[in-house]
């Protein structure tokens, strides 16, 4: 078989899962040549963890329902062919690398498929060491999965998948559920293994920046419908059709087709930032720059300290110092973002203004109390914690019971508990789904519940722990909207993240830790800008942040934007017609 | 569906090369597993011979219409033998426990088949019929037992006989297999207790060869054990709403023989 032949053709594949009545897929049709990469793009629900699952004969060999036309993987037909045959030509990596890893140590991990198969010893302990050399993760083959980090344990996934020594990889989603250097790690072994080894990629994912950088072909499906396939180029130009799929495009293309769209000389989009800074100093001769809008003065705030830290110190039982003496005062009313790489010590902290740890050293203040005097049920009242997964939250039959329990179990009387119940479903939208199940609603819906649960306990304060992280663009603005909302209502709000691109129209004031530690705290306008310091800590600056920044130096300047919208709107082409900033 | 796919359809196998008579080993394997783990909890006291019953009797009828006639026997027979070793303070007759839950499996999964098997009940209400006959036929012509308390003692054996031998069977078929949750809770209550109660005649009669208890007990019997046997269609009512909600949910591949 040659390089130019498909390792993969779907010819007018469509599927429906059992009981369903409308098909997941819908007349697909697509080939993938060898040492491809293909990314493939879609709102939640799309149809791309389905289209992954076919390629490996899981669906339908596992899920059964109704399935059309033909895949061919490898020359095999994925429905005439068992799983385990298939599983022999396509590796398949997972959302989720804690739910992949079952084994006791790496080499184990990596073993399992091949010992299932029947593979000689030999041939097993040779395979071992050459895919984790693979996958860098060379000297931990007796250490438990557990102990390596999110990064890790997903290239432990992959190698492996490798292992089984695939002519297709298949990951769906593999960095939805990683921080900023986990993620960073799983591409720059997937670019490897493709660039170096010419292994043929299929990765779905809504990194639009990465997979613009990484891949050779885009295809994006929306309802099942293969809507468009191309270069990324071609797909990531097109901001007006992701837009309409609900799509984010990386924040270049955004930039330039919104320059475009100002009547700028643009005449490709780019979608990389390289090409895109190129195309910034093509410009430099034609346009200028110009004011940024005045921008509407954020209402007062209180000065009123609502939460503080002083000199906290924290120190896990395993000898962990997580925190290294912070001091912090959070006011009534502000919108907060903390940021920081995976171990910052951004939870440890945000767990010590509800109780749920204690400090070893240092005081924590709530609403003018030291917390060691308040028990946890009233921090409950004061505080709102959202953790990162609103399943986890979930546990009642009925939305309206969820909502309601907390407050009955603080024994409030019943009818403020149907009152209070009544406005926090009011406030999310929830009045109509109150008698069904909240595990039955949408995902977006879910975290509503989970919102709606805790504003029934009318908190002063909101905190929500990396609410964007797996959650599609949609999914992600859904849920800061809801938290827009509340601070508009006069809550405190935190969020923690590690999606800087996402919090511009939301945060006002930003903490970046490091190392259990605060590197900055500044409002969002100065701190995005603090690119080294963003960097220092594996945060990686929003790309509008990075062209504003290359503007800024024709004139040696600081231009404080933040979106592609911003930096489109300081550029005018033709006679000069403003002053910087 | 709103539009027809392009492409023609195709038929879904399960290739695996791992199943028994269309059903996956795996789901053999962990439904005999959870006959296991019911086999440890005592239902409640049988009168005849002083011990208790398993609660796995509730789920020998499910396992069949999960997993159709020869799988389903398969995997309560081996969950029953694995049960009678680790909890024998559920069991009396061995032997009984395991042929009980064996027979409860195949009648169960040959409720609902069409096609070439469509007459494998008979087979199941044949050996439900001659079980009658030697037990209550022991109890009448040998035993000297009059046969009113025979017939009140013996009421669940043969109400669950006669509703498995009538359309009745087909009946409770047909609501296992529909759509509407109400009648597939009333489809199995109404078969667990034909099941179930197949698995207690066959059951009981091997028990009264082997200790052949005094007449009295019949009588006793009689206002006991169609309570014990309500708990049992609840059992497995309340078991199997919610298995069979949660399989149509999550839409597993159906074995090829099963029921729901």
């Amino acid at each position: 078989m040659s390089d130019m032949d498909p390792i993969l053709t779907l010819d007018k594949v469509s599927y429906m899962y059992p009981r369903s009545t409308e098909p997941v897929l819908r007349d697909i049709s697509l080939q993938i040549r060898r040492g491809e990469f293909l990314g493939l793009i879609g709102p939640t629900g799309a149809g791309k963890t389905t289209l992954c699952l076919t390629l490996n004969g899981i669906v339908p060999q596992f899920y059964g329902g109704r399935f059309f036309g033909r895949a061919t993987v490898a020359g095999l037909d994925t429905v005439e062919h068992p799983v385990s045959e298939l599983a022999q030509h396509v590796g398949s990596v997972f959302q989720d690398p804690e739910t992949q890893l079952i084994s006791t140590s790496v080499e184990n991990e990596i073993a399992f498929a091949l010992e299932n198969l029947r593979m000689p010893r030999e041939e097993i302990q040779h395979r071992i060491p050459r895919v984790l050399d693979a996958v860098r993760l060379s000297g931990t083959e007796r250490k438990h999965p557990h102990e390596l980090s999110g990064g890790q344990k997903q290239r432990l996934a992959i190698a492996a998948a490798l292992a089984m020594q695939p002519d297709l990889l298949v990951l769906d989603e593999p960095t939805s559920q990683l921080d900023p250097v986990g993620a960073e790690e799983v591409f720059a072994v997937v670019r490897e293994l493709n660039r170096e080894l010419g292994m043929t990629i299929v990765m779905a994912s809504h990194a639009a920046e990465e997979m613009a950088e990484y891949a050779d072909r885009i295809a994006l499906l929306s309802a099942g419908h293969l809507v468009a396939v191309g270069t990324p180029e071609e797909i990531y130009s097109q901001v007006n059709l992701l837009e309409e799929h609900s799509l984010r495009p990386p924040q270049v293309a955004h930039t330039f087709y919104r320059m475009k769209g100002n009547g700028l000389p643009i005449h490709d989009v780019p979608v990389q930032l390289e090409p895109a800074l190129k195309s910034l100093d093509a410009l430099r001769s034609d346009c200028q720059v110009v004011p940024l809008p005045m921008q509407p003065e954020p209402p007062a705030r209180s000065l009123e300290r609502l939460l503080s830290v002083k000199e906290l110190r924290h120190v896990y039982p395993d000898g962990t110092e997580a925190l290294h003496g912070i001091s912090l005062d959070i006011a009534r009313g502000e919108y907060v973002l903390i940021v920081g790489q995976n171990g910052a010590g951004k939870t440890t902290l945000v767990k010590h203004f509800l109780s749920l740890l204690q400090p070893t050293m240092g005081t924590v203040i709530v609403g003018g109390t030291d917390t060691r005097q308040l028990p946890v049920s009233e921090l409950a009242r004061r505080i709102g914690y959202v953790a990162q997964n609103p399943d986890d939250q979930i546990f009642n039959s009925t939305v309206s019971d969820e909502v309601a329990f907390a407050l009955r179990n603080l024994h409030y009387p019943a009818p403020e508990v149907e009152t209070r119940t009544a406005e926090a479903l009011q406030a999310m939208g929830l009045l109509e789904a109150r008698e069904q199940h909240p595990l039955s609603l949408p995902k977006g819906d879910r975290a509503r519940v989970v919102i709606a649960a805790i504003l029934a306990m009318k908190p002063e304060v909101l905190i929500f722990d990396e609410p964007t992280t797996g959650q599609d663009f949609q999914g992600a603005r859904y849920i800061l909207d809801i938290s827009r909302q509340l601070h508009q209502m006069g809550k405190t709000v935190i969020v923690i993240t590690h999606h800087l691109y996402l919090m511009p129209e939301y945060a006002e004031r930003v903490i970046v830790m490091g190392k259990g530690t605060i590197l900055l705290d500044a409002p969002i306008r100065q701190a995005y800008h603090q690119v080294e310091l963003l960097r220092s800590t594996f945060l990686n600056p929003p790309q509008a942040v990075l062209l504003a920044r290359h503007i800024g130096q024709w004139q040696g300047v600081d231009l404080p934007l933040l979106t592609p919208q911003e930096v489109a709107d300081c550029l005018v082409c033709g006679p000069r017609q403003g002053q910087v900033p | 569906m709103s539009q027809a796919p392009l492409g023609e359809e195709r038929e879904i196998k399960f290739l695996g090369g791992t199943a028994i008579d269309g059903a996956p080993v795996a789901y053999i394997v962990v439904l005999a597993a959870v006959v296991v783990g019911l086999a440890f909890v005592p239902l409640s006291a049988v009168i005849g011979s002083g011990k208790s019953f398993p609660m796995s009797q509730a789920i020998f009828p499910l396992i069949g219409w999960i997993l159709g006639p020869i799988a389903g026997a398969a995997a309560n027979a081996v969950g029953a033998l694995i049960g009678v070793l680790l909890a024998p303070h559920t069991t009396t007759v061995p032997a009984a426990t395991v042929l009980g839950a064996l027979l409860g499996g195949f009648a169960a999964g040959a409720m609902a088949i069409s096609g070439s098997r469509k007459n494998w009940w008979m087979v199941a209400g044949a050996v439900g019929l001659l079980a009658y006959a030697a037990y209550a036929g022991r109890a009448v012509l040998q035993n000297g037992v009059g046969i009113v308390p025979v017939i009140l003692g013996s009421f669940i054996d043969w109400s669950a006989l006669l509703l498995y031998l009538l359309p009745t069977r087909s009946l409770a078929a047909r609501w296992i297999g529909g759509k509407d949750l109400g009648k597939l809770a009333v489809g199995l209550f109404l078969g667990t207790w034909m099941v179930a109660g197949l698995t207690h005649l066959l059951s009981s009669a091997i028990v009264y060869y082997a200790l052949n208890w005094p007449a009295p007990v019949w009588a006793a019997m009689a206002p006991v054990a169609p309570i014990e046997h309500a708990v049992r269609g609840i059992v497995g009512t309340v078991i199997g709403t919610g298995v069979i909600a949660g399989l149509r949910a999550i839409g597993l591949v159906k074995p090829k023989y099963a029921a729901y």
